[in-house]
């Protein structure tokens, strides 16, 4: 039996960022992980993603390049190079977290761990198995995607986003079911690369997370590059024959068929609340998640539950957040929770959307008066300096107070500019405040200024 | 009416006599306001930050790094700046004499300097530009009254500026606004400091959040750009540098000071080449010398007696079981001894007692410590009031404190006092053991292992588990009667815990 102050299970965003923080608290903490290190968003998600995703827009620069003068002639492309790209950035960031555990004196167990008995892990390492006691147990066992009866994975037709992220070859027609954040990407990217792609969402429309008017813009975006999008579209049945899928959608009263090569199933996720022993100590779930308090407390004493494991928003940078939270509120830290409606969200297909807070739907439903602003990118200098300014900002105040409910972007890097409103909303700057801050020219983050400006009725450029 | 003013060695807790100079935040030459955090000390169990009650120029450091220093006993010198040295020098001498005040100071008064008259105000009318000491004075005096309102909480601010009012040790209700909206913003602060003749520093935490300082985000002290990237590479935090640079930024030459220090306390002090055995010498930390001294004079002074009882408890296990089968709790069988000692204590209050000096002191509730071992030796936090807490509120109050000891985040008063203590080290395997007595407290309990043994039941050889308690008093304020009555009391209350519901 091995004894330590602090146990995390999971080595994903979530689980490794606790325990470091743990460890740099003075624990003496173990860190459980089954597979690789850095867990889905370092493996199998987030980052791989984006390293697929730069070279679809490396194609797409490519196929503009005559625009700014050049004439490449025939552009060949070695699909396998990009998915190598794609894998060793991923291996890369995983060895980093082994560094990480070994320079913070955490002690890392490579096995399935089970809860036994409150403050009691079994860990089935490759050879054996051994018990590890600590006061304090941190759940980061994360999420897999949600299968669809009837549409199981199979690896060779069907994908899962890991067949998906490692592709033998191009399909030529692809079904995408699901148009969240991933299915979205996954559609801007096949798409890019050259394949044909068909779009499947259930509701009316596609990124329906997002504030509708940029679920609106994405939509028209996909139409110009001929990305067909099925809204309020169910799949009724696929039919395997042979190397293609015959797959039966039902749109409102219509019946369509569609002849394609692969299917990616995108609709949603799931807890991995399954074989870690919740059912031996009694903690709680609900949907498929684990049930936890502000501080990622659950109702078992000295159990606790982080990142996706624990429910929604599915976000790594969430899991950090709460990992760090949890830990420093065991430490007896006096920490604040985790405010939902300050976690931005970002996708990253192109354009790209960035979001943090309400969207004019939701402030409006809350009954809450607001002032909108938008600015158009084909207003700004910068986006169409580069070329690039499909897009806009828009910007949610209240009405009186002058908070920030939320912002909604889409275009160039506005991943990289929500941060800004994120800041904004954290110090809680009001319209005025952002109105007389100075943003540098030329650059895409002048739109934020404006939308601000125009949320006050007072936009210099539009 | 002296201009020279020492800083002395604080007097933290009714039992601390000496203290290690950790850490000096200033160097000789520094101007210091009062209110700024001088000099780190190592006491007993805790590292402390003192601060100056006075304005001046830090004028000679007596005590170093790493020295031990008794209470009262004089750390450093603050005085004018055109105070001559040969004052200075006489100033130390006529105090070096002087023995260590041996009035108790209560632990909550802010440590520090001899007390000396403050000028009035009139009298300390001087230019502005002449740095004294008396115009430091008064500076303070505006300082201080900077200090004084009701609740800012809700005083309209930045981030910022409530930050650094906070560190200014600034009511915001005494500041002007200029921001947005009527909001006070960091330049208002600022502006309100320097008025009242404060100067504007960098700031120096007064307590360190962990171990390692390289941890603390530095970016926000004024540093050139040299120092800063040389900081990085020495791994050095700008925290711990001084600040003599121009405009008080942090240079080349403070980082590099701070790394040589850093390199001089890091180096074992070395050993003769003729040595004959290799060994590590460490010197005690304070509080390996406050375990030392504080037990050696327990030992010395209270007459030991221990008195020593099995008890079975296989009805204790049995209820704990049941209790544990609830997910909202993990109650161990030592949560269990804590309550059962608390209810003795208040069957017999004769054991719930302080003696110090010729009086006895006996306490109403029951402040029960409980010994954890951490890295660095050992420290006894304390279930407060657990007569009026049940099994699960102590279980949690327990594992709280159990948890926050072991990462040094303990405050004073929640280790310092206690009516009792309870040492357990039944989870090694230990089946008995003598413990000794933590003063001013008059008993302490050893627990041993619950382990299955042999027992003889109207005349019948049976099977139960059993677990040893050795009750160790001092016979000043404790007899065998009343040690025995306590223990008979303790042993019903486990062999039978549903009497604890009574």
């Amino acid at each position: 039996m091995t004894n330590f102050d602090l146990i995390v299970v999971g080595s994903g965003p979530g689980g490794y960022v606790a325990a470091i923080r743990a460890a740099q608290l003075g624990f003496s903490t173990a860190l459980v992980e089954k597979a690789d290190m850095g867990g889905v968003c370092l493996n199998w998600g987030c980052i791989p993603t984006k390293a697929l995703l730069r070279g679809a827009e490396v194609a797409h620069t490519l196929s503009e390049a005559s625009h700014f003068g050049f004439n490449l002639g025939n552009i060949e492309f070695d699909l396998g190079k990009l998915v190598d790209h794609s894998r060793s950035v991923a291996g890369k960031l995983s060895q980093g977290i082994d560094y990480l555990m070994k320079k913070n004196n955490i002690t890392v167990f490579k096995g399935n761990a089970s809860v036994v008995d409150k403050g009691v892990l079994q860990v089935e390492l490759s050879s054996n198995s051994v018990t590890l006691t600590a006061p304090h147990i941190i759940l980061a066992t994360g999420a897999r995607a949600r299968a669809l009866p009837g549409l199981e994975v199979d690896g060779q037709t069907v994908w899962g986003v890991r067949e998906a992220m490692t592709p033998k070859m191009l399909p030529k027609r692809l079904l995408i079911i699901g148009a969240g954040a991933i299915g979205v990407e996954f559609a801007s990217l096949y798409n890019d690369l050259g394949s044909e792609v068909t779009l499947v969402e259930a509701v009316d429309r596609i990124v329906p997370a997002e504030d509708a008017e940029v679920s609106a813009h994405l939509q028209a975006q996909f139409a110009k590059r001929k990305i067909s999008v099925l809204t309020n579209t169910t799949l009724q049945s696929i039919d395997r024959t042979g190397t293609e899928a015959i797959a039966t959608l039902q749109q409102g009263e219509e019946t369509l068929t569609l002849a394609v090569d692969n299917i990616i199933v995108a609709v949603g996720i799931t807890g991995n609340i399954e074989n870690i022993g919740l059912e031996n100590v009694g903690a709680q779930t609900e949907r498929g998640f684990i049930t936890t308090d502000a501080f990622s407390r659950t109702n078992v004493v000295g159990l606790y539950a982080i990142g996706d494991v624990a429910g929604p928003p599915w976000l790594a940078h969430k899991a950090s957040h709460e990992g760090i939270l949890c830990v420093e509120k065991i430490a007896g830290i006096d920490v604040q929770p985790l405010k939902a409606e300050r976690i931005p969200g970002c996708t990253y297909c192109r354009p790209q959307i960035a979001s943090v807070g309400l969207s004019e739907q939701k402030a409006k439903q809350q009954g809450l008066a607001v002032s909108v602003g938008k600015f158009n990118l084909s207003a700004n200098g910068k986006a169409l300096a580069i070329g690039d300014s499909d897009g806009f900002i828009k910007t949610v105040f209240d009405k009186n107070t002058g908070e920030l409910w939320g912002a909604h972007m889409i275009g160039p890097e506005v991943t990289e500019q929500i941060q800004g409103f994120g800041i904004a909303q954290q110090l809680e700057a009001t319209a005025h405040e952002l109105a007389h801050t100075v943003f540098a020219h030329p650059s895409v983050s002048e739109a934020m200024h404006e939308s601000v400006l125009s949320s006050l009725g007072i936009a210099l450029h539009q | 009416m002296s201009s020279i003013v020492a800083i002395q060695m604080p007097k933290w807790g009714m039992e601390m006599s000496e203290g290690v100079i950790n850490d000096w935040y200033f160097t000789v030459g520094d101007s210091i306001n009062a209110g700024d955090d001088v000099v780190d000390v190592e006491t007993s169990k805790i590292v402390n930050t003192v601060t100056a009650t006075h304005s001046g120029v830090l004028r000679a450091i007596i005590a170093n790094n790493g020295e031990t220093h008794p209470v009262g006993g004089m750390l450093g010198v603050l005085a004018d700046a055109d105070t001559s040295d040969a004052d200075i020098q006489a100033f130390i001498a006529s105090k070096a004499g002087s023995p260590a005040p041996t009035e108790a100071t209560p632990s909550d008064v802010a440590p520090v300097a001899a007390p000396t008259q403050e000028e009035p105000a009139a009298a300390t009318a001087k230019s502005a530009e002449v740095v004294s000491i008396k115009s430091n004075n008064l500076a303070s005096t505006n300082l201080s009254a900077l200090t004084q309102g009701e609740d800012d909480s809700l005083v309209a601010a930045s981030p910022v500026a409530r930050r650094l009012a906070q560190q200014y040790g600034v009511n915001l209700h005494n500041v002007g606004a200029t921001g947005h909206h009527g909001r006070i913003s960091k330049a208002d602060v600022e502006a309100a400091v320097s008025s009242a003749g404060g100067k504007l520093h960098s700031a120096k935490p007064s307590q360190g959040d962990g171990k390692s300082r390289t941890n603390i985000d530095d970016s926000l002290i004024k540093a050139t750009p040299v120092a800063r990237r040389l900081a990085t590479e020495l791994g050095i935090s700008l925290v711990d540098c001084r600040s003599s640079g121009d405009r008080q930024r942090v240079c080349k030459a403070d980082v590099e000071a701070a790394a040589a220090l850093q390199r001089k306390l890091e180096t074992f002090p070395e050993l003769p080449a003729n040595e004959p055995a290799p060994f590590n010498a460490t010197p005690m930390s304070g509080m390996r010398k406050t375990i030392a001294s504080r037990l050696q004079q327990s030992k010395q002074t209270a007459p030991h007696f221990r008195v020593h009882v099995d008890c079975e408890i296989d009805n204790l296990l049995a209820t704990r079981k049941q209790i544990n089968s609830a997910s909202n709790a993990i109650v161990s069988v030592n949560d269990f001894v804590i309550k059962a000692v608390a209810c003795a204590l208040m069957q017999v209050p004769a054991v719930n007692v302080q003696l110090e000096g010729d009086t006895i002191k006996q306490f109403t509730d029951t402040d029960i410590s409980v010994a954890v071992a951490i890295d660095e030796g050992l420290i006894t936090p304390i279930v407060k009031q657990a007569n009026r807490k049940g099994l699960l509120d102590i279980s949690n109050a327990t594992r709280d404190l159990a948890t926050r000891a072991k990462l040094n985040r303990l405050q004073p008063d929640e280790f310092q006092g206690g009516s009792f203590c309870i040492s357990n080290l039944g989870m090694f395997g230990v089946k008995q053991f003598d413990a000794i007595i933590n003063p001013p407290q008059a008993a302490i309990l050893a627990v041993g292992s619950g382990e299955q043994r042999p027992v003889v039941k109207n005349g019948e050889l049976s099977v139960a588990t059993v677990m040893s308690l050795t009750l160790s008093s001092d016979h000043r304020v404790i007899d065998g009667a009343v040690a025995a009555q306590f223990l008979a009391c303790l042993k019903a209350f486990i062999e039978q815990p549903a009497t604890m519901l009574g």
